[in-house]
């Protein structure tokens, strides 16, 4: 080995020694505890499948991801579409209206929505005092708080990834089309969303795979009633100490994420938008 | 133009600027609420207030100590996450292999794994050693949770530098860390100055972790929010967050200002 290529190796190893310690160590831990806290064995998984609670929280968990998932993808496809088709200073005006909320801190987000969806919000008070109400509605400390501020958080960042893989497409395609005479929603159904799918299915696994683990948003828009998982996981961890359960679920969750991942390095239309390239 | 294709145009046009306004308009909402002259939350009743602006400069009420805790620790892992990963980029630009490239994925794997998993992990580890609620161990957390980021932007760099540079000052004689920092550094210097904001942001930001491996020595500006929002809401939050949000804003702005002007110049008008 060169002394060129041996100083570059050891260039890496700080960081390498971070990760392995502070990061890779800790998490296989927790993998270790989950089969050794407290008797060696699988009963915590066993306990995990036969616990109700367990059950309810993994039901909303994924009822709530899907629909996360689906609102984000579509709204996100919407947008990000008409941005590629905007004019440039509108352009820059949608960019600017996209990344304040991409860049405002989560927390700033979720106050906002409970300041306009909660009983005494700005949203009802506005709707009872133009009669549109005569009592508040329920729209925040349930699924559909929420689900609201969920989607809200993702779709910034999810527009900005169909952008980037939509803008790679080779728009004469559509050129093509509308002078053969296509319709603008025949360009659309028929050359756009078949091309978009590599990006599509991007979007839709990292919006997913964000949605299961998410703990902020649920934590502070479900106020202790819509329970995600990461939130049951923080609970186990924090107040009743059932280091079981925190790292048993937590497993079950990084093994979910990681087949999800795993999944899509096989397939070849994601391993396109990976590259960042049409499939063949 | 058909009525039915000018609406087959303007519909989804319509549809997508409505969504941003759901994006953007919704933070509004901080502003006159931070604004009221009411003790509770609420909009302004009878004119506004700066009272709840100026509860914020109150050293006392715990903003102020919680944006220099959050503003140090910031700074502390942004420098050893750059440093580590502008070090670990280069040296893997460098040495191509296999044994870069797996902890290449190690290192990026914190942008995917939900942070709870990570959570539970630290507090475990950093109740045995003694780091819960300390500041070391909150600069130490921050650092592996920035490093991707860091990582990502010096990659960008130096995907676009020209590996015949560093070949060219090999051939003149160059020593190896002559080579890294007199010719690779210098030339990847937009890509450090981006990492080390990417990972100031990261750290300014990061709430899941720190929630539970702090408790009262250490109190960031994300965990008091977090407390406000949780225990007593009050109008002071709506201030810090009308302050967090107009910060915000000029950034984009003075951004976007940035790089109009750098096109221009490049187009030479």
């Amino acid at each position: 080995m060169s002394s060129f290529k041996r100083t570059a190796l050891l260039l890496t190893a700080p960081a390498s020694l971070v990760a392995i310690a502070l990061y890779a160590l800790p998490i296989v831990q927790v993998l270790a505890l989950s089969v050794t806290e407290p008797t060696l064995g699988w009963a915590n998984y066993r306990d995990l499948f036969s616990n109700g609670a367990v059950g309810r929280v993994v039901m909303t968990t994924l009822k709530v991801s899907v629909l996360t998932t689906l609102l984000t993808v579509a709204a996100s496809y919407t947008v990000a579409l008409a941005m590629l088709h905007m004019a440039r200073g509108w352009r820059r005006i949608a960019f600017f209206l996209l990344l304040v909320p991409f860049w405002i801190s989560v927390l700033v987000r979720a106050f906002s929505w409970i300041t306009i969806l909660r009983r005494e919000g700005v949203l009802n008070r506005l709707l009872l005092d133009v009669g549109a109400l005569s009592t508040p509605l329920e729209l925040v400390y349930n699924t559909l708080g929420v689900t609201i501020g969920m989607v809200h958080y993702m779709i910034p960042f999810a527009t900005l990834l169909l952008y980037a893989n939509l803008s790679d497409i080779d728009r004469r395609l559509m050129q093509a089309a509308r002078s053969l005479g296509a319709r603008p929603a025949t360009v659309f159904w028929r050359v756009w969303l078949p091309l978009s799918v590599p990006g599509l299915a991007l979007a839709t696994l990292f919006v997913f795979v964000f949605a299961l683990g998410f703990f902020v948003t649920p934590a502070l828009l479900g106020g202790g009633k819509t329970l995600m998982i990461a939130e049951y996981i923080s609970v186990q961890v924090s107040t009743t100490a059932r280091w079981d359960l925190a790292t048993s679920l937590s497993t079950m969750l990084l093994v979910v994420v990681g087949a999800l991942f795993f999944i899509a390095t096989r397939s070849p239309a994601l391993r396109a938008a990976f590259t960042a390239r049409p499939p063949p | 133009m058909s009525l039915r294709r000018q609406l087959e145009v303007a519909l989804p046009r319509l549809l997508a600027w409505g969504l941003l306004g759901f994006l953007f308009l919704p933070l509004l909402v901080v502003i006159p609420v931070a604004l009221t002259d009411r003790d509770y939350l609420s909009l302004p009743q009878h004119g506004i207030s700066l009272a709840h602006f100026a509860a914020l400069l109150d050293w006392d009420n715990g903003w102020l100590p919680s944006i220099a805790t959050s503003a140090a620790i910031g700074v502390l892992a942004s420098a050893l996450a750059t440093t580590l990963g502008v070090s670990f980029a280069v040296g893997a630009w460098a040495a191509a292999g296999w044994w870069p490239s797996c902890l290449r994925v190690l290192l990026l794997s914190p942008l995917i794994v939900p942070p709870m998993i990570y959570t539970v992990a630290m507090v475990k580890l950093w109740a045995r050693l003694a780091l819960l609620d300390t500041y070391p161990g909150v600069v130490l957390v921050h650092t592996v949770l920035a490093l991707p980021l860091a990582l990502l932007a010096v990659s960008a760099s130096l995907a676009n530098l020209d590996p015949r540079l560093v070949q060219a000052a090999r051939s003149l004689g160059a020593r190896p860390l002559t080579v890294f920092s007199r010719v690779i550094l210098p030339n990847i210097i937009p890509g450090v100055a981006a990492a080390a904001l990417l990972a100031f942001v990261i750290s300014w930001d990061e709430i899941t972790v720190t929630l539970f491996i702090t408790e009262r020595a250490v109190v960031t500006l994300p965990r008091r929010i977090w407390t406000s929002i949780t225990e007593a809401v009050d109008p002071a939050l709506a201030a810090i967050a009308t302050v967090l949000l107009i910060v915000t804003i000029i950034a984009l702005a003075a951004r976007s200002m940035y790089q109009t002007r750098s096109e221009r110049r490049l187009l030479g008008r």
